[in-house]
């Protein structure tokens, strides 16, 4: 099984590359194809009905969308043991993550009127292949520009010029799928941490204050060592984070969830 | 190490329909001046994409391009600083907030060219050439106007990108001296393509490819009587220039001061 994961900021073209790759693949391929993003999304159904494949759809909501791609994948690739490749989309919020794993093929669509390369982190730092997108938009000079750029920022990088209007391009980012290894067993390493997310905010503090944040934090904290840590779900709530919150919030109550219930009764 | 082009080989691809194009081959070769004439949206600026990225039956049409009878390696299709077709889309926007002089340094930089003293200022010098309003070389690239952008595109083109192959679309639509830039960009020895809707350049080239719904439906060489005809068309054009000038300046126009006569033609 091979596992690609394409990345990139919001509307830069990386479901419409993404569609002509499933297109050019589906026949001989048995796909998969894993739709992560913040808020909303019908991507997953297009594809879905256009192509016939399966497909998952993922809503990251209040956390942080690639904090819950890491949580999600060893799911996702549990259920689908049967598929040749799994294309993983992320929802590309910010330029510091990268959800990219050492053991697959990490995608960056980069829009070319997205600005400097050198703004970008582990997105761009990490990706194994940069699939350039809009080039079409600016003139020979400045493309050659762009590229020089992007390979200054990720030396490694393997370029590739993509049109998502007409799909040119997504052939060669077809052949490097092709040629990425298989993956052995379901461990997966990322290339690079998360950003750190500890503090009274990730708990749902709103007021900024510094003693309202470290109150909010403490009280985050105990639970937390009270819950499993395991996004179960039987709470109701799709990750223990947002469990807390929900808590903290007077929204849920802790026994809600069953690992805590289990514990008070001892 | 650039290689030489002798000759640029279009295999058939699909038009907009899926039907097969009727032709065996379009061999262009050095020196050659072609033009791709059609319809707006039939399909010319999608011609010389495939000749730009050297497609191999990967594009919309199909289309397959060998370079002196062979498949083209991939170093030569994205690295620029192999690559031997300069190309002039029809997009006439700059993004980078840059100067004029620190762009054209980047873009040596990134082709791999070393800083020769002087060629940033021949750059500039000849854009000025084919535009109206000069460009200095401290000006913000977001702030040229259509016509000085494509000016200075053009001038990059002809000095910076030193390419043996140039696509050039649609260059006469950007309000800049149309017969300048021709001259500026074509060098002995170059292969020129230029999709176009100017008839007296589509009569001034050697050979003109006819477009229609994405897909070559005609390949015509240019006659003897159509160069003449093209010199014709040519005088008027200038004729007509030259009144554009004086209304650019704020003089009165006062009456025609030529008459038309059709010219006959010797057989």
């Amino acid at each position: 099984m091979k596992f690609v994961i394409f990345a990139g900021t919001p509307g830069s073209g990386k479901t419409s590359v993404v569609k002509y790759i499933i297109q050019e693949l589906k026949d001989d391929h048995k796909l998969f194809f894993a739709k992560f993003d913040c808020l909303r999304t019908t991507d997953d159904e297009r594809i879905a009905k256009e192509y016939k494949i399966p497909v998952v759809k993922k809503l990251a909501g209040e956390l942080c969308p690639d904090h819950y791609t890491a949580l999600e994948i060893p799911k996702i690739v549990k259920e689908n043991k049967d598929k040749d490749i799994i294309i993983v989309e992320t929802a590309g919020l910010c330029l510091r993550c990268s959800p990219y794993v050492k053991e697959g093929l990490g995608v960056n669509v980069l829009d070319i009127t997205s600005g400097d390369p050198f703004r970008y982190g582990p997105i761009l730092t990490q990706a194994d292949i940069v699939a350039i997108s809009k080039g079409d938009l600016i003139s020979q000079a400045e493309r050659e520009i762009f590229r020089a750029k992007v390979l200054k920022v990720n030396p490694k990088a393997k370029i590739v010029e993509v049109n998502g209007l007409t799909g040119e391009g997504a052939i060669d980012v077809i052949e490097f799928i092709k040629k990425t290894p298989n993956i052995k067993n379901e461990r997966f390493t990322l290339k690079h941490s998360m950003p750190s997310a500890i503090c009274g905010y990730c708990y749902g503090n709103k007021i900024i204050d510094e003693e309202k944040v470290h109150e909010r934090y403490l009280a985050g904290k105990k639970l937390k060592n009270l819950v499993p840590n395991l996004n179960c779900g039987k709470c109701g709530f799709k990750s223990c984070n947002e469990f807390i919150r929900a808590v903290l919030d007077g929204k849920a109550k802790k026994e809600q969830c069953p690992f805590i219930k289990e514990e008070g009764r001892k | 190490m650039r290689k030489k082009i002798k000759k640029i080989t279009i295999l058939p691809g699909i038009n907009k329909f899926g039907e097969k194009e009727n032709f065996k081959k379009i061999d262009i070769k050095k020196g050659d001046i072609v033009t791709i004439v059609g319809y707006t949206g039939a399909g010319k600026s999608q011609f010389l994409y495939d000749i730009e990225r050297l497609a191999q039956r990967d594009t919309k049409s199909r289309r397959k391009i060998l370079i002196n009878d062979k498949v083209p390696d991939k170093e030569m299709r994205f690295n620029p600083k192999r690559k031997l077709i300069a190309s002039l889309s029809q997009s006439m926007n700059f993004l980078t907030d840059i100067s004029v002089k620190d762009f054209l340094q980047l873009h040596l930089e990134s082709r791999g060219i070393k800083y020769k003293k002087g060629l940033i200022e021949q750059v500039i010098k000849e854009a000025n050439k084919i535009t109206g309003e000069a460009i200095s070389p401290q000006t913000n690239l977001l702030n040229l106007s259509g016509g000085q952008s494509r000016a200075l595109m053009i001038s990059d083109v002809a000095n910076v990108s030193i390419s043996p192959v140039i696509l050039i679309d649609e260059i006469e639509n950007a309000g800049i001296k149309k017969e300048e830039a021709i001259r500026i960009l074509v060098k002995e020895g170059k292969i020129i393509l230029i999709a176009t809707h100017d008839p007296s350049l589509a009569l001034n080239s050697n050979k003109r490819i006819i477009i229609k719904n994405g897909g070559i439906v005609k390949i015509l060489e240019t006659t003897l009587k159509e160069k003449s005809i093209a010199h014709y068309l040519n005088w008027i054009e200038n004729y007509n220039l030259g009144i554009r000038e004086d209304i650019r300046k704020g003089k009165e126009i006062k009456n025609v001061g030529i008459y038309c006569r059709p010219i006959k033609l010797k057989k």
